[in-house]
């Protein structure tokens, strides 16, 4: 069963994919075409749409080119504020019924992205594991970091004009697999501080969720899958903390597990576990 | 009396208290050091790495066994200084400027210090000149550069101008990360590019021994 309120902004047209990245390298747009059908018949709520380094010009013809095969709207997924505004310029929201784009995404380190909220309303993903500080970038570590950082970028929204249910807090996962660092740790206590600030009542999350379990191997050794029952077991943690969007597989069958399933006990045993503990708690989840 | 290849087994799978006694023993029958390293850890570190390249092993698995071999050169790299050996090639490695991501070069860096080069990691969000100054600095023979943002990779273009402009003819370059391809790495004059950690290692030998 789809887990409700859980928004999927599918992944699959994504330049850094191997398999789509060959359909970008041959220019098959049928084929790019072809994903966001796919994804839209599957459930996804929006269609993610990242060219890599392509031009903005190119963007702005692959918004078109997804927008004219789905009503779905549509994740401009890129860094650069030029390939952005290309990328806004070209969406048509009539054609989504409506419904903004999601900017994926702006950070402390290119705040002149707000600026485009004025070209086309959007819906904000606001990257929280990075701030400026000193006019120098600098990665967010502890989840009071993340937090702080949220929190400012919400504020930074609200100046030009978008409110905070409209936007998007990313606080950035990382691959559990290597995660020597206490970067879950850091992750879920964010998501905390972010879920019980009344100033951010509202606001919606959002992780990139494949890369949680990349590192990982696809099968235990009975068969069955191991990197989406883990990223169930994290979804099932973090929905009722407030994360409602996840940029994902339509293919992976979200789920909410039930708190004895193997997937749910090891992201529990990782959080109460440190350093290379952690890792070698998600081996023995996928190698028994 | 421990051998070097039950050390080798013991890096490869990541049991370093295993490793650690196994090394000390090593050197109670008077083993060199630099043996230890290049015929017990060295040869963990590239079966683990082989393995991580068919498919059979995980990341996770480098990780632990990297570790394993961290802490067997805590034993060994007094001895080595010591006796002024130095390991034979030295890499400088960074995420360039603009960039905070950190993983993949963290993963390089630990699976080029696995096969035994000397590491300077200068971490990230580093500028050209700082790659520059770090090569002449400790006479490398490679520099690898990480980025993970299409927004980033023009960084790694002038990182790659500025180490040429720098004179600095011999030092090979090395580039990575999820949006790097191939054919950017040919674009800005890189000498190589590498898909994975494992396969870095593979490119870094080729690229110093051909120096």
């Amino acid at each position: 069963m789809p887990i409700p309120n859980l928004t999927i902004i599918g992944e699959s047209i994504n330049d850094s994919v191997p398999s789509t990245h060959k359909f970008f390298e041959a220019n098959d747009i049928a084929g790019l075409k072809n994903l966001a059908i796919a994804q839209d018949v599957g459930g996804a709520g929006y269609i993610d749409v990242n060219v890599g380094s392509r031009t903005g010009e190119f963007l702005a013809e692959m918004v078109r080119q997804v927008q004219s095969v789905t009503a779905k709207p549509l994740a401009i997924d890129t860094p650069d504020p030029a390939m952005s505004e290309a990328g806004l310029r070209a969406y048509d929201s009539a054609r989504a019924g409506g419904k903004m784009p999601i900017l994926n995404s702006i950070s402390e380190l290119r705040m002149e992205m707000f600026e485009l909220y004025r070209i086309m309303p959007f819906m904000p993903i606001l990257l929280a594991s990075e701030r400026m500080e000193n006019g120098a970038g600098q990665p967010n570590h502890t989840a009071e970091e993340v937090y702080q950082t949220a929190l400012r970028m919400v504020r930074a929204a609200a100046k030009h004009g978008i409110p905070v249910d409209q936007c998007i807090i990313d606080p950035a996962i990382s691959p559990i697999g290597a995660d020597t660092d206490g970067r879950f740790h850091c992750l879920m206590g964010a998501i905390r501080l972010i879920h019980g600030d009344s100033e951010l009542k509202g606001v919606h999350m959002s992780v990139g969720l494949s890369n949680f379990s990349v590192m990982i191997p696809p099968k235990r050794p009975d068969g069955s899958p191991s990197k989406s029952p883990l990223e169930s077991a994290f979804l099932t943690m973090a929905v009722p903390m407030g994360m409602d969007f996840v940029i994902g597989s339509v293919k992976r069958k979200y789920q909410l597990l039930e708190p004895d399933h193997p997937a749910m006990v090891c992201l529990d045993d990782c959080l109460k576990l440190e350093g290379f503990d952690v890792i070698m708690r998600v081996q023995e989840y996928y190698t028994n | 009396m421990s051998t070097l290849s039950e050390l080798a087994i013991a890096v490869e799978a990541g049991k370093r208290n295993d490793a650690k006694a196994l090394t000390l023993g090593l050197l109670d029958d008077g083993m060199q050091p630099l043996d230890i390293v290049e015929q017990g850890l060295v040869p963990g570190m590239s079966a683990i790495g082989e393995k991580f390249k068919n498919n059979e092993v995980f990341v996770p698995e480098m990780l632990i066994a990297a570790r394993a071999m961290k802490e067997c050169m805590g034993i060994l790299e007094p001895l080595l200084a010591q006796a002024g050996i130095k390991p034979k090639y030295t890499a400088v490695i960074g995420t360039v400027q603009g960039d905070l991501h950190d993983i993949g070069k963290n993963l390089v860096a630990m699976m080029l210090k696995g096969a035994n080069f000397g590491i300077v990691d200068l971490g990230t969000n580093v500028p050209p000149e700082k790659f520059v100054a770090a090569i002449k600095e400790h006479d490398a023979h490679l520099v690898c550069l990480s980025a993970l943002l299409t927004t980033t990779m023009p960084a790694m273009k002038s990182t790659v101008q500025a180490v040429r402009e720098a004179g600095l003819t011999s030092v090979k370059i090395m580039v990575g990360g999820a949006p790097v391809t191939q054919d950017y790495s040919d674009e800005i004059g890189a000498d190589g590019y590498s898909p994975d950690a494992a396969s870095a290692v593979d490119l870094a030998t080729k690229l110093a021994d051909s120096i």
